[in-house]
């Protein structure tokens, strides 16, 4: 039973790295009806943030989870304004396409700077340690990772429901026809919310940073899985990419307790079933099938 | 009709100037000792992904400084004064190493090609070595195929390979009191047979393997593996991972509380380069096999001072490595006065050796195997350490009959 | 940068192709192209060469759904990678001519495209490309971990290159280019006829415009899956030669960035243009190969950059660049000639693009 109980915590807390990452990646398709194959590469690149913060500056985590976001946005702005907008109009496999080509730059440009082992990253002494709930040993660490992407989702939730901005945007991405029916004019929400859903894949990969290897690769794995979340939840539901985020780390984990090689084909089969038996996806709706 | 004619005219004389474009003719066209005249050896290795920092670039300069030792060794007395080393980057694209090595050995008058990791590599390089009858002493990749079922007469495995790491490391831990174990292993060919070896390593020095866990690869989260692997309480959880899958399994590992029980962590395959980059604090007090280390005695320490000026680096032993294949190289074609393939294997073989690398060296003819004195090694405390690159404490020497394979269990057959 | 240009979307493929009122024109292009492919080995290191034309076949049998269906596979290394291993694997073990354990491989890449394909083809768009990527990286966590068959990440080493007991094919690639050669080129002849045939027309009207072609009584998912398992087959022909050519296969065939390069040589080569894959699959094996011994360090820059530029600023690619200008002047002149002024020199206005559009 313990360790049934320990397994669950594990893989929530494996999940909120991709309910994080893939509500970034819902909210950019959403307003954008961008498929960013960079978002790997926005993780990446919040954990090599993070582990340069922490060498050149001597800011620790609680630093990064403040900085990091709010550049990792800025650099979102960036992208969107000299990249991304030119093929908003198009088919969006053109968006796709040049994120892809992004990708190769930016994790080659990691390598070329920092070199392809890996950075050091040491954590918080506060973070370090291990709470025993009954017999459940679970790390400190884990445990706030968790409540952290869970406090996270449900502010933003709470933004998307309560606040002007947030209405427009939630219009936008699970009512598109709606909102430019009710005249919501979305175009200059445009480059912020990009930047945003860039902040929330940064922020997962500050989370990242300490007990995960920083590499210029390590987000190439993690957007496949990630898109294998969102196909999972329905790309236009927001809450959909949290709830399958989490979902697909409790599958992960099970997996590798009860069947260890194929804890990640799990996934994919996962992912093949909902195509079959929902096309739109867990929380999609089915006109959304594009 | 006529132009039928004109056509194969054409072509031969197309032959003809192709031929002539390749390898500068072939033996007894230069008239001397050593086709054209000179002396090629390539590095073919990864300079720009994953390998780069093991090996790499500075592989080169190792194997130049070999060249340079050799000249001031020689100067007029040696057999040829032409020596160029060129460096070919294969991206760790197996396909991209496999054309090169044929390319380079035909067209680009490689006599010998040195160095190229990942082992889909080096096995394909292995083969173009066999079919062009020309040298390959491998030293980053460690399967060890190459010195087995897919063994050839004219390619060396020089540094190490996976028996080496799980049995060097398995033996000497369970002799040392590590009784119970459990594995950690990734889920392909390499991970399946370092997990078969040290499986024998452990049970042949009195210790048992309690279970083995496959992990998919690659792998990013390990947490619940690691509470799957704690929950036998073994004394030690033996991991054949590498790169970034052992990082993330060492950063979870030192999460996971395991360590504070008193499970020690003993790993197949680490590199300087990766303690270099984590820091010694992910990693202190890691058990592993290290074939060389730059700080374990003077000799080798002298070569790494040397190689630290040239490169601002020390020396992983895969660098050490290219080193000594180079140079021993060099000293075979020395000895024999030819640049010709088959003379040189006859040289190296049986023959035992010392160098910087190699301590009771022997490049054994049965496999072509060179197998010699390994480290079991200790991850230093931050507290300890020293210096920049002083990471590692050596445990115990493993002396080399007992880390690597008999010759007769390698299943190599040496038929041309 | 002008707005106007980045706006400008060709739509994919709706140039026509150059020759489509010039028969003639189609003979020498033909014919030029056919003196290339036999001239290639004498001017390229053979090996190459034969990589060149494989990942040429490869990059026109990804168009014939990107270009003419409207889907974009992120996922066809396993079709690619699989043929490879099953073509090894046959080649090996049955000691067969090469020809038919390449047939055997792209056989399977087509059984293993059922499946995927009939899943797949339910989403389209950027869905498709998602689900096709998993599929691909499920099919290479197998070929990973199942090492008794695939040699695991050691490769399938050892693959022989058995040619009717002809020696000269058999070691010598320079005379192996021209025994796979056929293979490769009936592909390409296929793929060409797969796109002008009746069945082709009903793939772009399902590109172009899916209800509309359903109403027509089209069954869309249907004709969606047979291109995707016609162009596995393809794609299978392919892997096979390639595997042949190295005597190897590794697992690299099967990883995601093999679909992801052949992405690139289609893209670059010109979406739609189907011969553009030719031009995309010999700068980009070109490339690599002159970088490999150039000391400059990281492909990667080059080829994302490149990615980049084209998808900003030449979506038409270079194929397709130079066919829409070669079309503009044959405009012009005709329009000349026909005592009218025509005013649109780089070609940028809708109008011209879609005008010609319709002479498919």
């Amino acid at each position: 039973m313990s360790a049934l109980l320990q397994y669950a915590v594990q893989g929530l807390a494996a999940g909120s790295f991709y309910a994080l990452a893939a509500l970034g990646l819902a909210v950019i398709f959403g307003v954008l009806g961008v498929v960013n194959f960079a978002h790997g590469a926005f993780y990446m690149l919040g954990a090599v943030a993070t582990a340069v913060l922490l060498d050149t500056l001597d800011l620790t985590l609680w630093w990064s989870l403040l900085v990091v976001p709010v550049l990792m946005f800025l650099f979102g702005v960036v992208v969107e304004r000299l990249l991304v907008q030119w093929l908003l109009r198009l088919d969006p496999l053109y968006n796709l396409l040049l994120t892809f080509g992004l990708t190769l730059v930016l994790v080659e440009l990691v390598k070329q700077q920092y070199g392809v082992s890996g950075l050091p990253y040491r954590l918080p002494s506060g973070l370090q340690g291990r709470i025993d709930l009954a017999g459940v040993v679970l790390p400190r660490y884990q445990l706030f990772v968790l409540f952290f992407s869970i406090a996270l989702c449900v502010l933003v939730w709470l933004m998307m429901t309560r606040t002007r901005i947030g209405m427009i945007v939630r219009a936008a991405t699970e009512k598109p026809e709606l909102a430019r029916a009710l005249g919501i004019n979305v175009g200059r929400w445009v480059t912020p919310v990009f930047g945003f859903g860039v902040a929330l894949a940064g922020l997962a990969g500050v989370l990242a940073a300490p007990f995960r290897a920083i590499t210029a690769d390590m987000g190439n794995n993690f957007a496949i899985i990630l898109f294998a979340v969102v196909v999972i939840g329905g790309l236009g539901s927001i809450v959909g990419a949290v709830v399958a985020g989490f979902l697909v780390g409790l599958v992960e984990a099970f997996g590798q307790a009860y069947a260890p090689t194929f804890a990640q084909i799990l996934i994919f089969v996962l992912m093949a079933l909902v195509i079959l038996i929902r096309p739109a996806g867990l929380f999609g709706r089915q006109e959304a099938t594009t | 009709m006529e132009s039928t004619r004109k056509w194969a005219g054409a072509s031969a004389l197309t032959v003809t100037l192709l031929l002539s474009a390749c390898g500068g003719g072939g033996p007894g066209s230069s008239g001397g000792d050593f086709t054209g005249d000179k002396l090629v050896l390539a590095v073919l290795n990864d300079q720009s992904g994953i390998y780069k920092d093991a090996s790499g670039p500075n592989s080169v300069k190792a194997v130049k400084m070999a060249v340079a030792d050799f000249r001031a060794k020689y100067g007029d007395k040696a057999v040829v004064q032409e020596i160029e080393v060129t460096s070919t980057d294969h991206q760790n694209k197996p396909d991209i190493a496999n054309t090169k090595a044929s390319e380079l050995y035909e067209r680009g008058g490689a006599d010998v090609i040195l160095d190229v990791p990942t082992s889909s590599a080096a096995l394909a390089v292995a083969n173009q070595a066999k079919n062009h009858k020309k040298l390959f002493l491998d030293v980053s990749a460690a399967t060890t195929a190459l010195t087995g079922a897919q063994c050839n007469k004219y390619t060396f495995q020089w540094a190490y390979n996976t028996y080496l790491l799980a049995n060097g490391t398995g033996t000497t831990v369970t002799r040392d009191g590590g009784k119970k174990w459990t594995i950690l292993f990734p889920d392909y060919e390499f991970g399946q047979n370092m997990t078969k070896s040290f499986t024998d390593a452990v049970t042949k020095a009195g210790g048992t393997v309690q279970e083995t866990i496959p992990t998919p690869f690659p792998n990013e989260n390990f947490a619940t593996f690691l509470t799957k692997a704690g929950s036998s309480n073994p004394d030690v959880i033996g991991t054949m991972h590498a790169g970034g899958d052992l990082i993330n399994l060492v950063k979870q590992f030192n999460e996971s509380g395991l360590k504070d029980k008193g499970v020690e962590l003993a790993v197949g395959l680490m590199l300087i380069n990766d303690i270099h980059s984590l820091g010694v604090e992910q990693f202190a007090g890691t058990l592993f096999t290290d074939p060389w280390y730059w700080n374990m005695d003077a000799e080798a320490r002298a070569w790494a001072d040397r190689f630290l000026a040239e490169t601002g680096a020390r020396p992983s032993f895969e660098h050490a490595g290219n080193y000594s294949a180079a140079l021993q190289y060099l000293e075979a074609v020395q000895a024999v006065g030819t640049d010709d393939a088959d003379a040189v294997v006859a040289n190296l073989e049986g023959k035992k050796v010392n160098d910087v690398f190699l301590r009771n060296g022997e490049i054994r003819a049965k496999d072509h195997s060179v197998v010699h004195d390994a480290n079991l090694a200790r991850v230093k405390k931050p507290a300890d350490v020293k210096e920049a690159w002083d990471y590692e404490e050596i445990v115990t020497k493993i002396p080399a009959a007992e880390g690597f394979p008999p010759a007769e269990a390698s299943g190599c057959s040496m038929k041309p | 940068m002008t707005h106007s240009v980045i706006r400008e979307a060709p739509p994919a493929g709706a140039d026509a192709p150059v020759t489509a009122s010039n028969p003639r024109l189609r003979w020498i292009l033909l014919a030029v192209g056919l003196v290339a492919a036999l001239a290639l080995p004498w001017f390229i290191y053979p090996p190459v060469a034969m990589d060149i034309v494989a990942l040429a076949l490869f990059a026109i049998a990804l168009d014939i759904l990107l270009g003419f269906t409207g889907l974009l596979s992120f996922g066809h290394a396993a079709f690619w990678g699989s043929s490879a291993y099953v073509t090894g694997l046959i080649a090996t073990h049955y000691g067969v001519p090469f020809p038919v354990a390449v047939i055997g491989g792209a056989v399977f890449a087509m059984i293993l495209a059922l499946p995927i394909g009939y899943v797949s083809v339910r989403r389209s768009g950027i869905y498709f490309a998602m689900v096709t990527l998993a599929f691909a990286q499920m099919v290479y966590f197998i070929g990973y971990q199942w090492s008794d068959l695939t040699g695991g990440e050691n490769g399938l080493q050892g693959v022989p290159r058995s040619f009717f007991g002809i020696e000269l094919v058999e070691t010598e690639s320079f005379y192996f280019y021209y025994a796979a050669l056929p293979i490769l080129l009936f592909g390409m002849w296929a793929a060409w006829r797969i796109v002008h045939s009746p069945f082709g027309r009903v793939l772009v009207s399902i590109r172009d415009n899916t209800p509309r072609a359903r109403a027509l009584g089209y069954d869309a998912d249907k004709y969606k899956a047979v291109a995707f398992v016609l162009s596995a087959g393809l794609t299978g022909l392919a892997g096979g030669v390639f595997a042949i050519n190295h005597g190897f296969v590794a697992l690299t065939e099967l990883h995601w960035t093999t679909s992801g390069d052949v992405v690139l040589m289609t893209v670059l080569g010109g979406i739609g243009t189907l011969w553009g894959g030719i031009v995309g699959a010999f700068l980009t094996v070109t490339l690599a190969d002159y970088l490999a011994s150039s000391g400059f360090h990281g492909i990667d820059l080059i080829t994302g950059s490149v990615f980049v530029l084209v998808v900003l600023l030449f979506r038409r690619g270079i194929w397709g660049t130079v066919r829409h200008r070669w079309n503009i002047r044959r405009l012009r002149r005709a329009s000349a000639r026909a005592g009218q002024g025509y005013s649109s020199p780089d070609g940028n206005s809708r109008h011209t693009t879609s005008g010609e559009g319709t002479g498919r």
